[in-house]
């Protein structure tokens, strides 16, 4: 039974070469093409004309397949000459002064004219659609996946060559033995072993099935990882103590080889959300950590900097009309279509840095100048501060969230031996290390850094050796109301952006600079790393993220219990 | 940094005419009809509001510790409340189960264990203080024991208070969801829709309120309030005058957390729902608004600012509902930038402010010397 359909196969295989390689006489083939499917149309349902489907296996191309799409979707009709032949015809436009429609032959878009040569109309309903059956409609997707087999795209081809392993039927497998002899690409190749053992598990050849067993247990493939479960249960039964032995060794394999990827999974995940806490809380880390000041309203300049993210991009694109108090205001756009959208982001991070920090500035010289001394008040004014701030959005943006769309370098993913990395969280891991160098940068290297450093040191001894303390105070809390906008606009990318943007990450802000150290940056970014994995850990391990939080969050109270004043402490002689 | 005397001299006969205003002439005045039902039932409402914020008071304005957790503390009392009145419904529920509607709607055929003692009402007046004050005691003691102190506590607070209501959010915890409890009926048989139980409670609120006011009184002036004043403005000096800070300043913090407990579940009957949404910090930070407003480190101002707060926010949320926020907010700021006293404290701040001129002007006569530089780092 198998020797003939390989022969049968190797026919087909070669024009599948051919295709790869001669793409272009395709198009010489079209006209050939449709009149085919045309032919196999009229000669009406039944096992003829599924045979003559089967048949298309032998030249498979994408034509065909849209071909046959068409044909499903029931675009295709049947008008039945006055001659009694049955041609194919597809609908065309209203024939003028009447009610009827006009039509034209499905093989060659010529119009279906009368004896008199006058065209031939037709009514809404007159006609019968090309029908299809199951049995129609299985041969017809056997066709479409083999085309697509032999589809030059090589991603294309192993979504084929993974769909053509379920069900695990063994008339599939000759045509991926066929592909495996020419097949060259490493990736392709692979897929092709797998979904070959995956078939041969229902093999006749008890050799066959123990050999596909081992492999799909080393390869560690998931999706015979419920396949092999019940072939063991299966084998148990029938007393087949080898295959048993076989299937539960591939399972104990595949089932190492999940925990491995969701372990590596985890950390990664655990990387990107600690990142993404360490962007929001670096900006906490210089206003609190540095000067002691508890700016509540940290939340509300990530909304400033997600919201300067948007305005960038609507004047980049078609302009945005507001309402604020009332009152229309239309701001128009440069229009810059899809090259704008592709670059208005690497404006927006600058911007939103610029635009955070000038808030920062004019909340610190209104507000918090006067607040220094009095960190219990400085919480409660600038909280006041973010009350006003966060409905001040939603007067201006509407109190819905704005969308922010993302450039769509970031939604693509890169998989490694089965993990997902995907692109906007790697993205955030990238941006989070950039604004660390920078801060660090900052910090150390620059001669405002020195003297934010002197101030927070002592800012007395520093105001004596003739440093401007309220200048740097006030570089000192712009640059860190910088930073959370630049958080904004990073965070713009991920989530949604509205009034209440900020109120979702105060708390983890706060928390991951408490345990961090106060006045520590390093400590911050050893924190928000901790805090980060232990989330993503747990919600991994209790599958729920909630009671996560919950957890993650008491065990922070737990550990100031051993560590009152965080990880990395910042000595001093003073009492506070 | 207070001089108690001050103000306390128009304390007194203030708090005296509150009490008899709040606690015989509004239900006299509700039973002869010049006050509405509804009047009523909202002022029952702030005074709730009031006596949470006098336990704020008594934490921050006296002891120096900003607890965001406040509102954790009110709602769970509310919550324990709301479970005997939840009880209390019967059959007349939805669904006409004995079970609350929640737990039919989530397909629980029999009442949870740690339910069943709710039927009873003593049980209940109990677990009203017992748990918030149970909480605040494992959390005080982890909190105070490793010095947590200042905006630490706060922020601590803070986090406990969002992790709180994660929790109770959750349709798992049997305790309501998002939804949490509402459709109350009677209240040791007395039926919760008809005005004059809910003039009773208001009653009992207001009565509540004078003597939990009385008692802060009595606790302030005693040794105990010293030492609290003292914790507040110099805990280092107290603690090495051999002073155990963290028992007085765990004590003091379980004390306000039944405190807000007693009035979360005053609160509950008398506005009929409970939810998660009340246990948020923001809501913590409302109440410290009112405290702040009205003037902190006093007993009336918490009253005056949670009362003129709340009915300021009916008028103006209705009146003005885009502007509220930003009024709020903007007050906020004022009053915390310049007027560190309050509401209440406005006098005394106007009669400091005359005599600083008073001085400054007669200091001028006498020689021209510049002022020191010390006035500015006072500010």
């Amino acid at each position: 039974m198998v020797s003939p359909t390989i022969t049968r196969n190797i026919l087909w295989v070669s024009c599948v070469i051919a295709l790869l390689f001669c793409a272009n006489k395709i198009s010489a083939q079209e006209e050939s093409v449709k009149k085919k499917i045309a032919a196999i149309i009229a000669l009406g349902e039944g096992d003829e004309q599924t045979e003559a489907v089967l048949a298309l296996k032998k030249t498979p191309s994408p034509e065909i397949v849209g071909w046959l799409e068409k044909w499903k979707q029931g675009v295709i009709y049947i008008y039945e000459a006055p001659d009694g032949t049955i041609i194919p015809v597809i609908m065309g436009d209203k024939i003028e002064g009447t009610r009827k429609t006009a039509i034209s032959r499905f093989s060659d878009d010529s119009p279906v004219l009368d004896e008199s040569g006058e065209q031939v109309g037709v009514g809404k309903y007159d006609l019968d659609m090309a029908d299809t059956n199951s049995k129609l409609r299985r041969a017809m997707s056997e066709v479409e996946s083999l085309a697509s087999l032999a589809d030059p795209d090589p991603e294309e081809r192993i979504k084929a060559i993974v769909k053509s392993a379920i069900g695990q039927r063994q008339d599939k497998l000759p045509a991926l033995l066929e592909l495996q002899k020419i097949e060259t690409e490493s990736k392709v190749k692979r897929a092709l072993e797998e979904s070959i053992a995956l078939i041969n598990l229902r093999s006749d050849d008890a050799d066959k099935r123990l050999a596909a067993a081992e492999l799909l247990g080393k390869r560690g493939s998931l999706a015979a990882f419920d396949i092999l479960k019940t072939i063991a249960k299966e084998s148990k039964e029938s007393g087949d103590k080898k295959m048993e032995e076989a299937a539960l060794l591939g399972v104990k394999r595949i089932e190492a080889h999940i925990s491995r990827i969701n372990a590596v999974g985890t950390l990664f995940r655990g990387v990107s959300s600690g990142s993404v806490l360490l962007v929001v809380a670096i900006g906490l880390a210089i206003t609190f950590g540095l000067m002691g000041i508890i700016n509540m309203a940290h939340g509300e300049f990530i909304a400033v900097g997600a919201y300067t993210a948007y305005m960038v991009q609507n004047i980049f694109g078609t302009g945005i009309k507001l309402s604020p108090f009332g009152q229309s205001i239309t701001i128009p756009g440069f229009g810059f279509g899809e090259f704008g959208m592709s670059l208005y982001f690497a404006v927006a991070i600058p911007l939103s840095f610029i635009v955070a920090a000038l808030v920062g500035l004019l909340l610190e010289r209104s507000v918090i100048q006067f607040l220094y001394r009095r960190p219990l008040e400085s919480l409660l004014a600038t909280w006041g501060v973010s009350l006003v701030m966060q409905q001040l959005f939603r007067l201006i943006f509407g109190p819905n969230n704005v969308q922010v769309s993302s450039p769509v370098w970031l939604s693509g993913n890169w998989t490694v031996n089965d993990v997902v990395f995907g692109w906007n969280r790697l993205f955030v891991i990238g941006f989070a290390i950039l604004i660390i160098v920078a801060t660090w940068l900052v910090l150390n290297k620059t001669s405002l850094g020195l003297l934010i450093r002197s101030v927070m040191q002592n800012r007395n001894m520093a105001a004596c050796m003739g440093v401007r303390t309220e200048r740097v105070n006030m570089m000192t809390f712009a640059f860190g109301c910088g930073l959370a906008g630049l958080a904004g606009a990073f965070l713009s990318q991920i989530s949604n952006v509205g009034p209440s943007l900020g109120q979702n990450y105060i708390v983890d802000a706060f928390m991951t600079v408490v345990v961090g150290g106060v006045g520590n940056i390093l400590g911050t970014v050893v924190s928000a790393l901790g805090i980060g994995m232990a989330d993503q850990g747990l919600q991994q391990y209790l599958g729920n993220p909630v009671i996560g939080k919950i957890l993650v969050l008491a065990l922070i109270i737990l550990f100031l219990q051993w560590r009152p004043q965080g990880l990395f402490v910042t000595r001093s002689r003073s009492l506070d | 940094m207070t001089k108690a005397p001050a103000a306390s001299k128009i304390q007194m006969p203030l708090l005296i005419v509150m009490a008899v205003f709040l606690v015989i002439v509004m239900p006299l005045l509700n039973v002869t009809g010049h006050i509405e039902d509804f009047t009523l039932n909202v002022w029952g409402k702030y005074l709730c509001y009031a006596i949470m914020a006098v336990s704020i008071d008594l934490l921050w304005g006296y002891t120096g510790l900003l607890c965001l957790g406040q509102a954790l503390f009110f709602t769970l009392g509310g919550y324990m409340m709301g479970m005997h009145l939840m009880l209390m419904i019967g059959k007349l529920g939805s669904y006409n189960s004995d079970l609350p509607d929640f737990l039919v709607f989530l397909g629980h055929k029999k009442l949870p264990a740690f339910w069943e003692p709710f039927y009873s009402f003593p049980f209940a007046a109990l677990m009203v203080f017992l748990v918030p004050g149970l909480l605040a005691l494992i959390f005080g003691f982890l909190a105070f024991r490793s010095r947590i102190k200042g905006v630490y506590f706060s922020i601590l607070t803070q986090a406990l208070t969002y992790a709180a209501a994660l929790l109770f959010f959750r349709n798992e915890l049997l305790m309501g969801g998002n939804n949490g409890f509402t459709d109350f009926r009677t209240l040791l048989g007395a039926n919760l829709r008809e005005p004059s139980t809910q003039r009773v409670l208001y009653i009992v609120t207001a009565v509540l309120l004078v003597a939990v006011i009385a008692g802060c009184k009595w606790l302030t002036a005693s040794r105990f309030g010293l030492i609290q004043r003292a914790i507040r403005d110099s805990e280092n000096r107290v603690l090495f005058s051999g002073y155990a800070t963290a028992n007085f300043k765990l004590f003091i913090f379980v004390i306000c957390a039944m405190i807000a407990a007693m009035a979360g579940a005053l609160y509950v009957p008398q506005v009929g729902i409970i939810n998660p949404g009340e246990m948020t910090t923001e809501r913590s930070l409302e109440a410290v608004v009112w405290v702040a407003l009205g003037g902190r480190g006093t007993l009336v101002g918490p009253v005056v600012g949670a009362v003129g707060v709340n009915a300021l926010k009916s008028w103006a949320t209705r009146a003005y509902p885009d502007m509220w926020l930003l009024i709020l907010g903007g007050a906020f700021v004022l009053v915390v930038m310049f007027m560190p006293k309050g509401i209440v404290g406005i006098p005394g701040q106007i009669r400091d402010w005359m005599a600083k001129s008073k001085n400054r002007r007669e200091n001028k006569k006498e020689s021209d010397v510049p002022e020191s530089e010390g006035e500015i780092n006072e500010s």
